[in-house]
């Protein structure tokens, strides 16, 4: 489950077989979700996971867009 | 040619100077930081006749160019003790423009009883008015009173009771779009630093005549179109539209560093009421003057402020910022976005940091003056503040000084400034940029926090937090807002570009970056020699015996580390 937060297309589900990497379940998500995926900071149970982690069908990860203070 | 009109506050002459280099072309923080390492003492008085105030804007302001009209202000900074960049958006630099001026110099200092002066600046030149009926007065008050006298399209610039009290948390206000002073360069004490020159006031009237003289004004436009064009292929640029910077609560709750409990904590139950979400949902419901989106200086194709509207929809506050929303929220407990808005509109009306003053409110919290999480409470801080009642002057000395006065160990500062809205145990990047930034604590220095991988370790942190020094500085370095960068990404080429395209002066990117480091360089240089040293750069040291809960960290950076994220 990917939770684009800040973003109208919410939650997604993809059935994954095996592990993937990150940057690959985000892409699908976002192609589902009809996104497009800019820079993001994306966390797995409270700590941030990067576009190489491998990402089970047991996985939730919240995706935020890379913003910053100002 | 680039134009300095010098104002000495003590004589009333005026000077205008004119120059080609190109830290004039710049203008900015290139130029308001040059000015200041080459004109003011290092060991001076900041408060005497030996500091100076530099208003600067940038190379593109008064041009059709998205979000170019920062101002930048400079001087020695009463709050840290050394060199002060800190900018605002607003109409003022679009104004400076029309009037064919680059920077403005407030210089010298009259006789302590010398009475309040507005600094008028016009196209017929420059008068000092009696501003003694603007004392005492309230920053909103001031506003109406200026726009009623100049205008409301003049470009205003003035400070508040705090600052004509010399307290160093005070900032100075600028007009934005509408005539409101309300856009702040709130950071280090500058507002005192004008009060101490006894200027009260300085208003650029709209009478200016000087329009940009593009060497080839359609390549100009294109160029200008192709930045919002960048701006919205961005996918982030929209979040920003839609939530402006409240969008960092959920990111830092998240992340475990949204600073909560006098930066004890990095996670606040409840942050979902005060998030980006239920700001946005609030604004809308409420409807009236509320605004989810607005520009704070024309034309900006981002507009990522708002107006907070109170419960019948008038306005409460605008802007109202994340690292606000962070230092007089979460930090202190407070979950309610009514309260918040409500200290951040006092603290506009005083006229100080609402960063420096939710810091030593958070101080004063910890030693037991109120408990943390009374709204009630954090308010009458700040009511104490804009009466400059004695525990007000404290809090509106910021927290370093409440921390000394309350007998609180963990105040959270770097150089005397407030740490801004990310828990720097929880985030070393973030943390580097802070013990490392010429200004103190400043999170704008270096913005790493987007690209830790890994946050709470310091590996790689010093790489990271300079290659975000000079990420971030480059904005600042020609006047633009810091969010452009969203655009650009790391190639500035379309912005150096459009400096060609109007002056026909061909800045390299290579160029450009050794300038920023230059810059740089000056800034730390000032500061030693006014006698800051390595060890001034470091946290309070509870932060590096105390662990952070959520992150079991505690700070870890050591004083050659730091020294090495200062060599330039």
């Amino acid at each position: 489950m990917v939770n684009f937060k800040l973003s109208e297309a919410g939650s997604v589900s993809l059935g994954i077989d095996g592990h993937i990497q990150l940057e690959e379940v985000l892409q699908r998500c976002a192609t589902k979700a009809g996104l497009e995926l800019g820079g993001y900071i994306a966390i797995r149970s409270r700590r941030v996971i990067s576009s190489g982690t491998l990402i089970g069908n047991e996985d939730e990860i919240d995706v935020f867009p890379a913003i910053s203070g100002g | 040619m680039f134009t300095i009109l010098r104002i000495n506050t003590a004589t009333g002459e005026t000077v205008r100077e004119q120059s080609h280099a190109k830290e004039y072309v710049l203008g900015a923080r290139t130029l308001s930081s040059r000015l200041v390492s080459r004109e003011v003492v290092p060991t001076c008085d900041p408060l005497g006749r030996q500091n100076k105030l530099f208003f600067c804007n940038g190379a593109l302001s008064g041009t059709v160019v998205s979000s170019a009209n920062r101002l930048s202000i400079g001087g020695k900074s009463p709050l840290t003790g050394g060199i002060k960049e800190s900018n605002a958006g607003g109409i003022v630099g679009t104004r400076m423009a029309e009037q064919g001026l680059r920077c403005i110099s407030l210089e010298d200092a009259p006789a302590r009883n010398a009475g309040w002066k507005i600094v008028v600046i016009g196209k017929d030149g420059v008068e000092f008015v009696d501003g003694e009926f603007l004392a005492g007065k309230g920053v909103y008050e001031k506003s109406d009173l200026l726009s009623e006298r100049f205008g409301r399209k003049a470009g205003c610039i003035t400070i508040g009771p705090a600052a004509e009290k010399l307290l160093l948390a005070s900032g100075i206000a600028c007009s934005d779009p509408h005539g409101v002073c309300s856009r702040y360069a709130g950071r280090g004490g500058l507002g005192a630093v004008m009060a101490s020159k006894q200027v009260i006031a300085m208003v650029i009237r709209a009478d200016g005549e000087v329009k940009p003289d593009y060497v080839d004004p359609e390549v100009f436009k294109a160029g200008s179109r192709r930045i919002i064009q960048l701006l919205k292929e961005n996918p982030v640029s929209s979040a920003f539209t839609k939530y402006g910077t409240a969008a960092m609560v959920d990111i830092c709750q998240a992340l475990n560093v949204l600073p909560a409990r006098n930066f004890t904590h990095g996670y606040m139950e409840g942050a979902e009421k005060i998030n980006a979400q239920t700001m946005y949902d609030t604004i809308k419901e409420r409807g009236g003057e509320g605004l989810t989106q607005h520009a704070c200086m024309h034309p900006c194709a981002i507009q990522c402020s708002n107006v907070y509207p109170d419960k019948e929809g008038k306005l409460l506050c605008s802007p109202v910022e994340y690292e606000t929303m962070a230092l007089m929220g979460s930090n202190l407990c407070l979950n309610n976005l009514d309260t918040i808005a409500e200290m951040n509109r006092i603290a506009n009306d005083a006229g100080v940091d609402t960063l420096d003053c939710g810091a030593a409110i958070g101080v004063a919290m910890e030693a037991g003056l109120a408990e943390f999480g009374d709204d009630k409470a954090a308010i009458g801080f700040m009511e104490e503040v804009r009466s400059l009642t004695p525990l007000g002057r404290i809090i509106g000395s910021g927290c370093k000084v409440a921390a000394k006065v309350l007998g609180v160990r963990h105040a959270p500062h770097v150089l005397g400034q407030a740490i801004p809205a990310y828990e720097p145990r929880g985030t070393k990047g973030m943390a580097m940029t802070y013990l490392s930034s010429p200004m103190g604590a400043d999170h704008t220095f270096g913005f790493t926090l987007r690209d830790e991988e890994n946050p709470t370790t310091k590996e790689g942190k010093v790489g990271l937090s300079k290659k975000f020094q000079v990420i971030g500085s480059r904005m600042d370095a020609m006047g633009m807002c810091n969010f452009v960068r969203y655009s650009v990404r790391n190639d500035m080429s379309p912005l150096l570009d459009l400096i060609k395209y109007l002056y026909d002066v061909e800045i390299s990117a290579d160029e450009f970056d050794e300038m920023v480091k230059e810059t740089l360089r000056l800034e730390h240089q000032f500061n030693s020699d006014a006698g800051i040293t390595g060890l001034d750069h470091r946290f309070a040291e509870t932060f590096y015996e105390e662990v952070q809960p959520e992150t079991g960290e505690v700070m870890d950076i050591t004083d050659e580390e730091c020294a090495e994220a200062r060599r330039w």
